[in-house]
């Protein structure tokens, strides 16, 4: 079985993100890029099931321009058989990257798809749904554990009632969240290794894709600093405080 | 009239308990030294007050010990019995920010991760950066010159302090260099003040100088067979990368740390030593740079592993490996020594060390760590279950007699980041000659001539 696992370069979450003076975007300038933590997590849940025999190649695929490489050479170091970049300088929108996966899971033959269940700049988390959508094959999304079974993935979801279990027939798509697994490090003999690796590179063009233009971004903005706090003197003055303000 | 009285009289505002628990936790830091129990504990609110409670100190005669965040290990913050402590948890403001000098003037009881975080709010970085410093202050930093683990890209406290204001034993308030960056007008008596564990004079407000926020950066963690390619690596990385840190650890440390926090094993297989470094890295050209590094040390057989981070949150789970060692130990009460030499003298003084350990003490859990960039050797004894506690104490101060001479052959020091304290001062003599000695306690006497300020701390009690 091949598994495709989406992975996307994000401002490293660790960042403090700064809106640019226009609005027109975020600072990227000298800022730390990092693979989306989900993803990271999507790609060892992959790595994971083939080293337990359930899968035979893992191959990472990754949407955007040239510099995604450098994102798409680390999913090869921690252990992916080969990559492939779908090659635009366009701002990539979710339904743009689902139909170019879609293309890349017919020519692959790939029988299951992991993805992060969000990428941590935009928040979307619609790849997976719509992708499994276009693919017309089930999706398990959330997932904190997932275990494949005779042509089945029985996978344990987080909602908000607490944990829920079902199973897909694959193949399927299956989005990952934070406490499936623990990410591993990346070995430095394997980057030097994952440098002979395959990475494809494929344009959306060549994929037949046409950009999605559904979504527009009118303008970025950084939240309100919140307001400095005051010591009361009472509780008398904490009543009347909050009644100042309506809150009470 | 007594302390209490006087102090009533002079400050009548000042907050000072003898509540038992107050006097109990105060009069005590991070070693496990018993001390004895204070007079009283205040907790002045300002420069003025300090000054008034070093005048009331000097009428009755009463000595004071200064208090911080008592993460001291040698003892610098703990009572002998029978003085006053003063706490500066209420002296905690960080105050003038100056974004053309580029400092932030603080009070002493800041702690140094609230100066951390406000100097990324105004997005520059204050380096000083160690284990405990969500606990101490800089007050403390700045008695001990603390160290850490980013000594070798920015240096100790010393080189951040751009001013301080103290009060002396006289009861002077002192304001030393204002914050200049070039004032050749005689001795630099701020200088003195760093270091000094509260034996001269306590400080008031600090004003501290902040640097540019460091490039991305990157974390190795390298697993290396033997001490001397601890060092080659250390040669060979310096040569290539902008290293920000270069720290050492030995199985023994690994072994703790994973134990206590169920840290997975960084590496498929275990090592003797490791390294964990962190470097520049903006950009493909620096990835490289590490890389051939790797691979020239591979080949040598230098090391035989290695991971690097790919995220921020990597760097810090990395980081915990060695971060996490004086903790993950911390419950067994391990006897601690903090030993230095040039770096050039590392591998000697480490292979001496571990013939002498295993020569004499065979049987003993001993953990190897520290800031190799600086030539900084943390040790952390053991205490095998079958020993007991006292002869364990004996044990380990025949060790430490034994380290100190030969830190000494080595024309090292015995204490490189801890400070002397009550601890380490028997040995002061193996670091320092008797002139040295004679004009320590001479300037003492200038500064603090009741001897009320921390006494038995650095010298020891005659007696």
């Amino acid at each position: 079985m091949k598994i495709l696992v989406g992975i996307k370069r994000v401002v490293d979450y660790n960042v403090r993100v700064r809106v640019l003076p226009d609005g027109s975007g975020v600072d990227t300038d000298g800022v730390k890029m990092s693979v989306n933590p989900f993803d990271e997590i999507a790609l060892e849940e992959a790595l994971r099931l083939r080293e337990a025999g359930k899968a035979e190649e893992v191959i990472v695929v990754s949407a955007g321009g040239d510099e995604c490489q450098q994102q798409l050479r680390t999913g090869l170091a921690m252990g992916a058989d080969r990559a492939i970049q779908v090659k635009t300088d366009q701002q990539l929108q979710p339904l743009t990257v689902a139909n170019a996966f879609l293309k890349l899971v017919e020519r692959e033959g790939a029988e299951l798809v992991i993805l992060g269940k969000q990428a941590i700049d935009d928040d979307n988390s619609q790849t997976a749904p719509m992708l499994a959508a276009l693919w017309g094959r089930p999706q398990a999304t959330f997932a904190s554990k997932v275990v494949l079974e005779d042509g089945k993935a029985s996978v344990t979801r987080e909602v908000d009632a607490g944990l829920e279990t079902i199973e897909v027939d694959l193949p399927a798509v299956i989005s990952v969240d934070l406490r499936l697994n623990e990410p591993r490090f990346v070995k430095l003999p394997d980057i030097m290794k994952a440098k002979r690796k395959p990475l494809d590179v494929v344009s959306l063009d060549e994929l037949g894709v046409a950009a999605a233009g559904n979504l527009e971004v009118s303008h970025f903005e950084a939240p309100k600093p919140r307001e400095k706090g005051i010591m009361v003197e009472d509780a008398a003055q904490l009543v009347a405080e909050l009644k100042n303000r309506g809150l009470l | 009239m007594n302390f209490a009285a006087t102090i009533a009289k002079a400050c009548p505002g000042l907050k000072l308990t003898t509540e038992p628990s107050v006097l109990e936790s105060h009069g005590r830091d991070w070693s496990d030294l018993e001390g004895g129990a204070p007079l009283a504990v205040a907790f002045p609110n300002s420069g003025e007050e300090v000054r008034q409670l070093v005048l009331a100190a000097r009428q009755t005669a009463t000595p004071l010990v200064p208090s911080g965040g008592r993460t001291g290990l040698s003892g610098g913050a703990v009572s002998l019995g029978g003085e006053v402590v003063v706490s500066f948890e209420r002296m905690r403001r960080i105050g003038d920010y100056d974004p053309v000098d580029r400092t932030v003037t603080v009070e002493p009881g800041a702690i140094t991760q609230s100066v951390q975080q406000f100097a990324l709010e105004q997005g520059l970085y204050y380096p000083v950066s160690f284990a405990s410093e969500g606990s101490s202050h800089i007050g403390g930093n700045i008695a001990t010159n603390a160290g850490g683990i980013r000594v070798l890209r920015y240096g100790l406290t010393r080189d951040r302090v751009a001013g301080v204001k103290v009060v002396t034993g006289r009861g002077d308030l002192l304001d030393c260099n204002r914050g200049l960056v070039k004032n050749a007008s005689g001795y630099d008596l701020r200088h003195l003040f760093i270091g000094s564990e509260g034996t001269l004079g306590l400080v008031v407000e600090a004003t501290l100088r902040l640097v540019d926020p460091p490039p991305p950066s990157r974390v190795m963690l390298l697993a290396v067979q033997d001490m001397n390619s601890v060092m080659n690596v250390f040669r060979r990385l310096q040569s290539s990368l902008a290293l920000s840190a270069f720290e050492f650890l030995d199985d023994r440390s690994m072994f703790h740390v994973r134990r206590a926090y169920q840290l997975p094993g960084p590496l498929e297989e275990d090592s003797p030593w490791y390294v964990i470094t962190e470097f520049d890295c903006d950009g493909e050209a620096d990835e490289q740079a590490a890389l051939a590094c790797f691979e020239s040390c591979l080949e040598r057989g230098w090391v035989s592993d290695g991971v690097v981070s790919q995220s921020e949150r990597q760097i810090a789970e990395l980081w915990r490996y060695r971060e996490g060692i004086a903790e993950s130990v911390a419950p067994l009460a391990p006897y601690k020594n903090d030993l230095s030499v040039r770096i050039s003298r590392v591998p000697e003084f480490l292979s001496r060390l571990q013939g002498l350990l295993s020569e004499h003490y065979p049987a003993y859990d001993v953990l190897r760590y520290g800031h190799i960039g600086d030539g900084n050797i943390h040790l952390n004894i053991l205490r095998p279950e079958h020993v007991s506690r006292q002869e364990f104490k004996d044990r380990c101060e025949d060790i430490s007699q034994k380290c100190y001479e030969l830190t000494a052959q080595l024309g090292g020091s015995a204490s490189a980041e801890h400070g002397i304290g009550i601890i380490k001062a028997p040995w002061l003599g193996t670091t320092r000659s008797e002139a040295e000695i004679e004009m320590m306690r001479g300037i003492k006497n200038v500064f603090d001539p009741d001897g009320i300020m921390n006494p038995g701390k650095i010298f020891e009690r005659p007696g």
